[in-house]
């Protein structure tokens, strides 16, 4: 064969292997990264079941990190006769379910980071409405009063919000003991304590934001609520009035003093470069004597302290200090559940998260993965063989929130926009390029024009 | 002459062979090019007219977003950083791959093991790099507060964490990374200068500095003309160290161009934005590559 025909057969050749590739499966149906162990039974029997997709972030390693399939999936599984629910782990989950769904593709139960999220989709019409199941399943009893209006978007039923979440006070029971520290109720009894504590060469709060820079908005969140309280953060919230509300501005401004007093892990610098290990590390090691943060820190320090490295050292918790001393609870959703609009079996998927959402699966999943549970009514004995510490947390949250003593977490209630604002600008406050009212009135400007466009999360009414 | 004997005449004739097969043999790489850089480029055209969110329909807006981006406090930060990493990074690397490559180019023993060294830090993924240095600059338990611990207190400073330093201490990483590309490079280039060159200088009674300065130097030009440009247009794309280390704070102090729209499009939900972002970086880029262009049609070697 001579050169020419040999060019000629090697192009042809070349177009016709890129045309066959171009012809595998369509681009946003991602590949899976791993299947369960349990995919090959559920396949034989696929075609008597119906299937269920579900994406979600790869396991990072250990035996809770498989805890979604081990607790929730194959029991479900081998208890249904009519469904098959398959676990694809995607790296970045949430951006190859956005992307995927783009593309009007991507798995049958849509997993969110949150409310504000699920109003996007919903306005590019990629959810599916849920209202019917909620009836058919009888969610009205399943959930707490509150929870299921979080997912509504338009009057609809759009989402579930799972992991319920607040922020906690955790100090070191050691060190308080050491000094003679009472864990403090109030924020005039909290100023003084970070005084006592600093003189005594402790850190008073461990935290930094290293790891995770939104979680500036942790502390603005608690600020707003527990200096100006609930009530305004609700006025605010629902349009009464303004960001700029005096008491805010107090707000915002005690969180800066703090700050700038070294009060948050030695200092802003520090603030800026210590991550979770560092500041888990911290608190568990005596270092540092509080901390504020969400509920899902208790099974990281429950397994800190477990090492034994660390002597007596040991943690408990209160409620974040408030004006009046009241034991205040932020409400906070970790992620939400839909179904996506082109779901082959959206019943099969709501019937799955009936059973995802059911106290004893909620209990499980508490129990045996450190998991904070979705917010459904679980019975006290449910609870049985889960740290007290943590137990206590959600009964005292489920009470709370039934007695109307919560707040509003800035992730789970304020619109998008709102929020990136909220945890990004706050560092100008810190670095002193401009003042709290300043700040708050560039809330007041984004806020406005989001709640003038509709775009606001539900927000429980008081 | 048959059909078949026309089409295999044909076939085998210079018109295929030099105007058609070339192009045959391309279009796969070529249909992917229009598919993953054409077809985005002009779709990020579009949508930086529109106020599409990333998700669901675009309405028109017309060139409001390049309004809005001329007046934004925080594009007028990245941007100026940008500016700053780009003078550290026609510099600094600069200055120390001539040097160690002029250094290297007359060791003959262990020369490999050398360039091997100096090159590795290039070959490690970003990510590895970054928690490498993360942990050295830790101010509590990094390279400077274990030397305070020893009485040596200079390095014992947040470096990442404080406002003055983040932007040049994430530049000083990124170039560690780096500069072991261009030493390479600059070297390889230095072999193909030819060796009666330096004798000639000898004779003329030139010293090591003259050799480098009027020898070395000219004879890499186009090597060296080619990096400076290619790291002009690089400086206003970078993106993966500051977004692992910094995010771009503390409070913008580390924002740039690459990680400004990287935020605008995925955290504000204003893909339409970040699109009007993304053209404005391409527009200086093409600036720079504008410039060289001219510079060589007046003669530069480039």
């Amino acid at each position: 064969m001579n050169r020419v025909r040999l060019l000629w057969a090697l192009s042809i050749v070349t177009i016709l292997a890129m045309v066959l590739v171009g012809c595998g499966p369509a681009a946003t149906e991602a590949p899976a990264v791993e299947e369960p162990a349990a995919e090959e039974p559920a396949a034989e029997v696929a075609e008597e079941k119906a299937t269920v997709t579900l994406w979600t972030d790869p396991p990072g390693g250990g035996e809770a990190a498989t805890c979604l399939a081990t607790t929730v999936v194959e029991p479900f599984n081998e208890q249904s006769d009519t469904i098959v629910v398959e676990v694809v782990y995607q790296p970045e989950a949430w951006d190859a379910i956005r992307t995927a769904l783009a593309g009007g593709a991507g798995p049958d139960i849509v997993d969110t980071p949150g409310p504000s999220f699920v109003y996007e989709l919903v306005q590019a019409d990629q959810l599916m409405a849920l209202d019917e199941f909620a009836d058919e399943f009888g969610w009205g009893e399943l959930f707490v009063p509150w929870a299921l209006s979080l997912g509504d978007v338009d009057g609809e039923l759009y989402s579930i919000a799972d992991e319920l979440e607040t922020l906690i006070l955790y100090y070191n029971t050691a060190v308080f003991e050491e000094h003679g520290w009472e864990p403090p109720t109030t924020l005039a009894e909290l100023d003084v304590l970070c005084e006592e504590i600093e003189a005594a060469g402790v850190i008073p709060f461990s935290h930094g934001n290293g790891d995770w820079r939104p979680a500036n908005e942790w502390f603005v969140g608690e600020y707003l609520n527990h200096v100006a309280g609930p009530d305004k953060v609700y006025q605010a919230l629902t349009g009464e009035i303004p960001w700029t509300d005096p008491d805010f501005v107090r707000a915002i401004e005690l969180l800066n003093e703090h700050q700038q007093k070294g009060w948050y892990m030695g200092g802003l610098e520090f603030y800026y470069t210590t991550g979770w290990d560092d500041y888990i590390i911290a608190l568990a090691s005596g270092e540092a004597a509080m901390k504020i943060e969400g509920t899902w820190v208790a099974g990281a320090l429950i397994e800190q302290i477990d090492t034994g490295e660390y002597g007596d050292n040991d943690w408990d918790w209160v409620p974040v200090p408030s004006m009046g001393g009241e034991g205040i609870f932020d409400l906070g959703m970790g992620h939400t559940w839909s179904v996506n609009k082109k779901a082959a079996n959206p019943r099969a998927a709501a019937e799955f998260l009936t059973y995802f959402f059911s106290p004893e699966v909620q209990a499980r999943r508490f129990r045996e993965c450190d998991l904070v549970p979705g917010p459904v009514r679980l019975e006290a004995d449910m609870l049985e063989g889960v740290d007290s510490r943590m137990a206590e947390m959600i009964v005292a949250l489920a009470e709370a929130s039934d007695a109307g003593n919560y707040g509003y977490t800035t992730w789970t209630f304020w619109p998008p926009k709102s929020d990136v604002y909220i945890y990004e600008e706050i560092e100008r406050v810190w670095a002193g390029e401009i003042g709290a009212r300043e700040y708050l009135e560039g809330l007041r400007e984004i806020f406005d024009q989001e709640f003038a466009a509709g775009e606001m999360p539900p927000i429980p009414t008081r | 002459m048959t059909r078949l004997q026309e089409i295999r005449h044909w076939f085998g004739g210079s018109t295929f062979r030099k105007k058609i097969l070339p192009w045959l043999l391309i279009l796969p790489i070529l249909l992917i090019h229009l598919l993953v850089v054409i077809g985005p480029s002009l779709g990020a055209f579009y949508y930086s007219l529109t106020d599409w969110s990333g998700i669901g329909a675009a309405d028109f807006i017309g060139l409001d977003n390049f309004r809005t981006l001329f007046g934004d406090v925080n594009f007028r930060k990245a941007f100026s950083n940008n500016l700053v990493w780009s003078a550290f990074f026609l510099t600094v690397p600069f200055v120390l791959a001539l040097l160690v490559a002029s250094l290297l180019a007359g060791v003959q023993r262990g020369a490999m093991f050398y360039r091997a060294t100096i090159f590795l830090p290039y070959v490690l993924p970003s990510v590895i790099t970054a928690s490498i240095w993360s942990n050295l600059l830790n101010p509590r338990l990094g390279i400077g507060a274990q030397l305070a611990k020893l009485g040596i207190p200079f390095l014992n400073h947040a470096f990442l964490g404080n406002p003055d330093t983040v932007l040049l201490s994430v530049a000083f990483i990124d170039n560690w990374h780096f500069w072991g590309f261009l030493m390479v490079l600059f070297l390889a280039a230095m072999q193909n200068i030819p060796p009666d060159l330096y004798d000639s200088a000898k004779i003329d009674g030139a010293n090591r500095f003259h050799e480098f300065w009027h020898v070395t130097l000219p004879g890499i030009r186009p090597t060296l003309l080619f990096m400076f440009m290619m790291i002009a247009i690089w400086s206003f794309l970078v993106f993966d160290y500051v977004w692992l280390l910094t995010q771009g704070g503390p409070a913008g102090a580390s924002e740039v161009l690459g990680t400004f729209l990287f935020r605008e499009a995925f955290n504000r939900f204003e893909a339409g934005y970040a699109s009007a972002i993304g053209l404005t970086m391409s527009f200086f880029a093409a600036l720079i590559i504008g410039l060289f262009g001219f510079l060589r049609r007046r003669g530069w070697e480039i």
